[in-house]
């Protein structure tokens, strides 16, 4: 049984130091969220480096190889076309399904690899939307999330509040 | 911020000024002892590269003024200098227009016989010696105007401060794109597409363009990795997210000339139509395929690969490495671009090749210092200076 443990923090710099302080401690899944984007938070939360890159890289190549693969059997293989004298299997002609495909599935494979990474998906709940409060998050509230075990949530709280939160909510998971 | 004008560079100056008077003087001997005609196409290369990143370097200002950029108020300066330098190729000029008659084939049509001789004629308002110099008057004219009052504004608020002069060079930034980019096309257009009277291609300047421009932010960079030592340079004043800016431009750029590459090829080759195809069977076949497979592997792929990496893009002296790559490869596009009118069965590099690129090269660089000294090398009263110097992109 999990629980998330939501604090408030006025100050970047405050936010920071509790994220890493809590990492240093361990046992918590750490996330930061802001009305806008925070410099230091990759470092703050120990993030790795993203994979999201390779995944997009991988994506497109096989994006591309199948564009190519795709008009290479169709029209150049399995039913030849003649169109204006050009020989059926034209390279140059091909390219701009295949670069369109590239694209395509690059950016389908980001666009749907983050719901799922990020958001969970197919939940389309997230616990910390329990606490009213966190609307502020997309307003001016800087806020950290914690994923800790049930019974480790209210020493969690009262680090949080130790470490200069102005609010602190517990929700458990899965009500 | 307080810096000391630039005065030194002597050195420099002096090696680039005689590197370059070298190699003009061996060009010009080879004029009269070899082949004119190879000589002077030589010389339009050489020509077209270094007047091509100068009008690179003048659009991006231009560009860059009318984006509202603050990010790059801390380089400004150097890509104010670089258009300055336009003034020096009105006097290089001089030789292609003597030695038209060996360059372009509509200048005199006796000889010429079918299709060309036809296109010739019919061109004739267009492709004739007279309005071909008042049309080369107007575009150095139009040049030359917006680089020098967009110098001499940013100059000036050196001295007085204000945002009058930030308001001016903005209007002036944005409206003179329009002027500058159809100069540059028809400008293309004179100098190397009519090498083949018959052939046309409306994206033709766009493709001079791109490989200047993606060239241009490659100047910018080799000049900033060079000066991070100096604190009296731009260089010593950019951070690390400039230079992975200037990276990042440096990629999409390189894709943006890939992709007009591709699209000039790629239109004329699927619709084969008999006055625009010739230009590219000439490039196709032969010697010169292997340029144009070599264009498309390195002026492009490896590049584009390269630049995609973070570790590239915000490490100053690789990516300086990088772009001094894509300098090189944007000379032989141009190279290829000219000489297969000359060579048509492949590629004959000569002599003259090398000594009429480090000839108007090293001229180029040392009227470039020339034009640098007693400037400072920041826009130290521009009120986003400030900005700039802390530009962190969120």
């Amino acid at each position: 049984m999990k629980s998330y443990v939501l604090g408030e923090f006025g100050a970047e710099a405050a936010l920071l130091d509790a994220a890493r302080t809590l990492r240093a401690r361990g046992g918590a899944t750490l996330d930061l969220h802001s009305p806008y984007p925070l410099h230091g938070a990759e470092e703050a939360l120990g993030l790795r480096k993203s994979t999201v890159p390779l995944v997009a890289l991988v994506a497109g190549i096989t994006g591309a190889v199948s564009g190519y693969l795709l008009q290479w059997y169709t029209v150049g293989y399995a039913w030849p076309l003649n169109v204006g004298n050009r020989p059926p299997h034209s390279a140059p002609a091909f390219i701009p399904v295949t670069f369109e495909l590239g694209v395509l599935f690059s950016a389908l494979a980001i666009f749907v690899g983050l719901l799922a990474v990020y958001f969970g998906f197919p939940r389309v709940h997230h616990p910390v939307f329990e606490v009213e409060a966190f609307r502020s998050a997309s307003i001016d509230g800087l806020w950290l999330s914690a994923e800790v075990e049930a019974g480790d949530a209210d020493a969690v709280a009262a680090e949080l509040r130790r470490l200069g939160a102005r609010l602190v909510s517990v929700v458990p998971e899965g009500k | 911020m307080t810096l000391t004008p630039y005065l030194g560079g002597r050195r420099l100056m002096t090696m680039a000024a005689a590197v370059g008077a070298a190699g003009l003087v061996v060009t010009a001997l080879g004029a009269v002892v070899g082949d004119p005609r190879r000589v002077l196409y030589a010389y339009l290369v050489a020509f077209v590269y270094w007047l091509g990143l100068a009008l690179g370097a003048l659009l991006l200002l231009g560009a860059l003024h009318a984006s509202n950029a603050r990010w790059p108020v801390v380089l400004r300066r150097f890509l104010e200098h670089l258009p300055a330098v336009i003034p020096l190729f009105v006097v290089l000029f001089v030789p292609i227009l003597l030695g038209r008659g060996h360059l372009f084939p509509w200048v005199d049509p006796h000889g010429l016989e079918g299709e060309v001789l036809h296109a010739v004629e019919h061109k004739k308002p267009w492709l004739n010696v007279p309005f071909f110099v008042v049309r080369a008057a107007i575009y150095f004219a139009c040049w030359i105007l917006v680089a020098h009052l967009l110098r001499a504004w940013s100059l000036r608020q050196d001295a007085v401060g204000g945002h009058d002069l930030t308001r001016r060079q903005r209007a002036l930034g944005a409206g003179s794109l329009p002027f500058v980019a159809l100069t540059l096309t028809f400008a293309a257009f004179d100098w190397m597409m009519s090498l083949d009277p018959r052939f046309f291609s409306t994206i033709f300047g766009v493709y001079w363009f791109a490989g200047s421009f993606v060239g241009a932010f490659a100047v910018v960079i080799i000049a900033a990795n060079a000066t991070r030592v100096d604190p009296n340079q731009f260089g010593a004043h950019m951070n690390t997210e400039h230079f992975h800016a200037l990276g990042k431009f440096l990629l999409a750029f390189t894709a943006f000339w890939a992709y007009v590459a591709f699209s000039q090829f790629m239109l004329i080759w699927i619709a084969n139509v008999p006055e625009e195809v010739p230009w590219y069977i000439l490039r196709i076949e032969g010697g010169w395929k292997a340029v144009g497979v070599f264009l498309a592997l390195f002026h492009f792929l490896v590049p584009f690969f390269l630049l995609m990496n973070r570790a590239i893009t915000r490490v100053p002296g690789r990516l300086a490495k990088v772009a001094a790559w894509i300098l090189f490869v944007h000379w032989i596009d141009l190279y290829w671009l000219v000489m297969p009118h000359l060579d048509p069965g492949g590629p004959r590099p000569s002599l003259w090749d090398l000594s009429a690129f480090v000839g108007v090269g090293g001229v180029t660089v040392a009227f470039a210092l020339v034009r640098m000294r007693g400037t400072v090398a920041v826009p130290v009263r521009d009120p986003y200076l400030e900005d700039s110097l802390r530009y962190l992109p969120q």
